[in-house]
């Protein structure tokens, strides 16, 4: 049966020109092609005033975006899953939109800074393991679970709840802590307990049990080895970010700084990740504005969530890409660059222009 | 073509019997992915969300179909795919089990291994004829030759035979595993006889190195009885699937040194006569009997048995040496004839030109085979030997390629192999995808060995005056045969084996016989004879010509089968006219 080869290549091909094609949505838009970035905001702090152990490298500020990706994603899931089952949730829009990004921000740092290894390791795993996540995902979906989704993906069993509380829960958790961190294992009994086996759409009932078992297990077991991993070839990583601003608020803060200078400029630590932007944005309010953050004077990056039709005009800041959140038609991820001493102006920016800020990358 | 290759990709993705190799598994499941990816695309995008449903009965299916395959290859039931149910383990053992894990090597309750045949090719038992039972049409294995025959008949015992014999008249042709390629085995309203029934191993002797078999054994039958006693039979055929009857009727030959015909490797046989009476023949009882019988086409009797010698099973090693095609005679006649080391020969004659040649010989050799089996393993298909055969016969410059660049590298390899192993060919290798518009044919001409390089100049300028499409001409040796009517090596001979493509048109059958009576003639010339069991174009000029003998063997089947019982094209051609201008005629 030589006939099989041959059509297998053939179809294979057809596959792969179907997969890659372009003309459908653009699921990643760059501000132009390769860097964008203005030069001379892509450098590394010559002579920083944070103390060292403080210090980041500058271009970590557009390498935590992949990371940071990871949290997003989950986040939109939690917002779906709340809404329809996750069966029809498009995994595949999202592996395209991690690695396009990916490919963006790396064209901005490129030859501007050394190749931080570390980093790009750290992204292929988690990219890596996200898209093999994804990927089976959506084949499970789109062979098992569409034959079992309720009319209209509603979220009518007790499995399909589980799982929308349980993303909800997950992502409210990895937005503080590593993933890996989060306690899988003791949701099983909780799936298994707090769902009957019969009752109404058995068939879905029994499917996503399965489906779910089989996640929790499978996270809970990956999740240890990457701990193991991570804790084996990173150092533990602090959960603040210090900022100097050239002047302590006048309504007194409940933050004490470090450290005062003879200008009236202060050492504060701010919470780092997901805190770090309300902090940010409280500062601001109160007139400050930045000299360093995490050591760093020059890029730093932020997302806002907007409305399509949205275009940033501003001097202090320059457009980088932007992403449409596929299950929110309408609304698109915008990707900034300011530097740290123009941060001020671009966050009193998008709160002029009503935009919701959605992360400030802090290195 | 055989059943496998005969199947749809419907068979492979729809049905759950047989197995199938991980190869086949990862590739099968690559087709059935990205088709459905594909499927699911477009109906997707363009038709409707709801259209895509139609997809999931066919991936489902094909799905379970392949994976039911999968596991019988390693011994396990279908039933296995409910290991999917047990959450992680289950997943994960079925994607050990399907993807990764090593079929079983040897016949499972599920089947045979896959791509390796259960057993040799072999022609058919007769097509029905529509609203005409019991007429069956007879073929050969060229499907040149079919022949509505009155009735078929398959003999368990040498006792029923003689007793159908016995209690019926009229015309009779006998069959055994039909690889003549020129009407032997049927003739037209006769009671066809098929041989393959009688099977059994009578008598063995590992001391005297003899076997006796009845008719209608295979030669692969005796070599896998054989092989265990470290055995090999002394003289046959390149390809096994032969039945011995046949073998005998023709008096083939094969590549071995310092053999022949083999009639030199036969002690006595035993026959059925047309009245049904069972006789016994050698070169010491009944002497014409056996000498009539063997290479007599089945013109005396049925052969029932037969007592053959027997060889050592040695390892073989292959040597080859490319010479111009005017070398060979004295190359042969100096490094091979008389080499006690030789085991096996044959010349390769390169068209388009035939000036070039391949001389490949088997030594004996005390080196570790170099194949894992004692037998050649059967395999289901032959798709590189059939895309070759294609390339050489259909694509321009494919003469040339296989002669500088193909051949070249098949013999980079150094193979050992035992000589029972090299004696084990499948007709399936050479079979063609269809037979319907072009089939390939063999054709053999003997020449006193001192003649060589004068008929090869003669036979090269036929076919290329013809253009005919010759695939190869291999040359082998055989010392002459003394005793039987139809003796084509009367003294030592090189038998030319051209095997050619044609259409199967009528024009292109005209032609050919045109030419093959021109190549007799070259034949003739220098002595020499023609092959008997192919096509019937000779003229009976010729053919009294080539066979001198051949009215000594009428006179004396006109005593034992006084009725014409025993038919066939070959009878049909030349006895026929015979008998009509009488004896002396």
């Amino acid at each position: 049966m030589l006939r099989l080869p041959i059509l297998t290549v053939i179809m294979v091909l057809l596959a792969s020109f179907l997969f890659f094609r372009k003309g459908r949505q653009a699921l990643t838009t760059p501000a132009g092609k390769g860097c964008v970035v203005p030069k001379d905001w892509l450098v590394s702090n010559p002579h920083p005033v944070t103390p060292t152990e403080h210090i980041r490298p500058a271009d970590q500020t557009f390498l935590t975006y992949p990371e940071w990706f990871l949290v997003h994603s989950p986040a939109e899931i939690a917002d779906y899953a709340h809404e329809r089952t996750t069966t029809t949730f498009p995994y595949m829009s999202h592996v395209k939109q991690l690695w396009q990004s990916y490919g963006v921000v790396y064209d901005q740092i490129k030859g501007s800074f050394a190749f931080n290894t570390g980093y790009h390791i750290m992204i292929w795993v988690i990219g890596v393991s996200t898209t093999v996540e994804y990927a089976l995902k959506a084949l499970y979906e789109t062979v098992v679970g569409r034959l079992t989704n309720p009319t209209n993906g509603a979220v009518v069993t007790d499995e399909d709840k589980f799982n929308a509380q349980f993303s909800q829960d997950y992502v409210d958790f990895i937005r503080v802590l590593p993933w890996y961190e989060f306690d899988f294992k003791a949701r099983i009994p909780q799936l298994l307990k707090g769902t009957s086996f019969f009752g109404p759409h058995f068939i879905r009932k029994f499917e996503r049990k399965y489906m779910l078992l089989t996640e929790l297990l499978v996270k809970s077991g990956y999740g240890y080895l990457i701990k193991i991993g991570t804790k084996a070839s990173y150092d533990e990583a602090l959960l603040t970010t210090a900022v100097v601003i050239n002047r302590l608020p006048a309504v007194p803060d409940t933050l004490t700084p470090i450290k005062t200078y003879p200008d009236g400029s202060a050492l504060l630590l701010l919470p780092r990740y997901e805190a770090f932007h309300p902090a940010v944005s409280a500062l601001v309010k109160q007139g400050v504005t930045f000299r360093e953050i995490a050591g760093n004077n020059s890029a730093i990056l932020l997302t806002v969530l907007a409305p399509e039709t949205w275009q940033p005009v501003s001097q202090n800041l320059q457009l980088v890409f932007t992403q449409p959140i596929v299950t929110k038609p309408g609304l698109k991820r915008v990707a900034l660059v300011t530097t740290v001493g123009s941060l001020d102006k671009t966050i009193r920016y998008a709160q002029e222009q009503n935009v919701k800020i959605e992360h400030v990358y802090d290195y | 073509m055989r059943l496998k290759d005969k199947l749809p990709l419907s068979y492979l993705l729809f049905t759950t019997r047989g197995r199938i190799h991980r190869s086949t598994y990862w590739l099968v499941s690559a087709f059935i992915w990205s088709t459905f990816y594909v499927l699911h695309t477009i109906l997707y995008d363009f038709v409707s969300e709801g259209s895509t449903y139609i997809l999931y009965p066919l991936l489902i299916g094909s799905l379970v179909a392949t994976a039911n395959k999968r596991l019988h290859d390693t011994n396990h039931s279908g039933y296995w795919l409910l290991a999917i149910l047990i959450p992680v383990l289950g997943p994960l053992w079925l994607i050990y089990q399907l993807g990764f894990r090593r079929g079983d090597k040897h016949q499972n309750l599920f089947g045979t291994v896959p791509n390796e045949a259960a057993d040799y090719f072999k022609n058919d038992n007769g097509q029905p004829v529509p609203h005409s039972a019991p007429e069956r049409i007879i073929n050969d294995v060229t499907q040149l030759n079919p022949v509505v025959v009155a009735d078929v008949f398959r003999p368990k015992s040498v006792d029923e035979l003689q007793e159908r014999l016995r209690n019926t008249t009229g015309p009779v042709s006998v069959g055994g595993g039909r690889f003549s390629m020129g009407g032997q085995t049927a003739s037209s309203g006769s009671l066809h006889i098929d041989m393959r029934g009688l099977n059994q191993v009578i008598q063995f002797s590992k001391e005297d190195r003899r076997i006796t078999v009845q008719a209608g054994i295979r030669w692969c039958d005796i070599q896998r009885f054989v092989d265990a006693h470290d055995l090999s039979v002394k003289i046959m055929q390149t390809y096994a699937n032969f039945t011995v009857g046949g073998s005998l009727s023709v008096n083939c030959h094969g590549r071995y040194m310092g053999h022949g015909p083999l009639i030199l490797s036969v002690r006595s046989i035993e026959l059925v006569l047309a009245d049904g009476s069972l006789v016994q023949a050698s070169r010491t009882e009944n002497s014409d009997v056996f000498f009539g019988t063997i290479g007599g086409y089945n013109g005396l009797g049925i052969i029932v048995s037969a007592e053959l010698d027997l060889e050592d099973n040695l390892a073989v090693r292959r040597e080859y040496h490319n010479l111009p095609r005017s070398d060979y005679r004295t190359y042969f006649a100096d490094t091979i004839r008389d080499n006690p080391e030789a085991v096996f020969h044959n010349g390769d004659m390169y068209p388009p030109t035939y000036t070039n040649m391949r001389a490949v010989t088997w030594v004996k050799t005390t080196e570790k085979p170099t194949v894992k089996t004692r037998l050649m393993p059967l395999r289901e298909s032959y798709p590189l030997e059939r895309y070759f055969m294609w390339a050489f016969t259909e694509t321009a410059a494919g003469k040339w390629r296989r002669e500088h660049i193909v051949d070249p590298l098949l013999y980079l390899a150094k193979p050992i192999h035992w000589r029972n192993y090299e004696a084990g060919y499948d007709v399936a290798e050479l079979e063609p995808r269809s037979r319907t518009k072009r089939t390939y044919v063999l054709q053999e001409y003997f020449v006193p060995v001192r003649h060589f390089d004068t008929f090869s100049a003669k036979m090269s300028e036929i076919f290329n005056r013809y253009q005919v499409n010759v695939i190869n001409v291999s040359v082998r040796h055989a010392l002459p045969d003394s005793g039987s009517y139809l003796a084509w090596a009367r003294e030592e001979v090189f038998a030319f084996v051209v095997y050619y493509k044609q259409r199967t048109n009528d024009v292109a059958k005209n032609t050919v016989a045109i030419w093959t009576r021109e190549l007799i003639d070259a034949a003739l010339s220098v002595g020499g004879a023609y092959y008997l069991p192919y096509q019937a174009h000779a003229t009976s000029e010729q053919f009294h010509q080539a066979y001198p003998n051949a009215r000594k063997l009428f006179a004396l089947k006109k005593n034992l089968d006084p009725d014409f019982r025993f038919h066939n094209v070959f009878w049909d051609t030349y006895y026929q006219p015979f008998l009509s201008t009488g004896l002396t005629g």
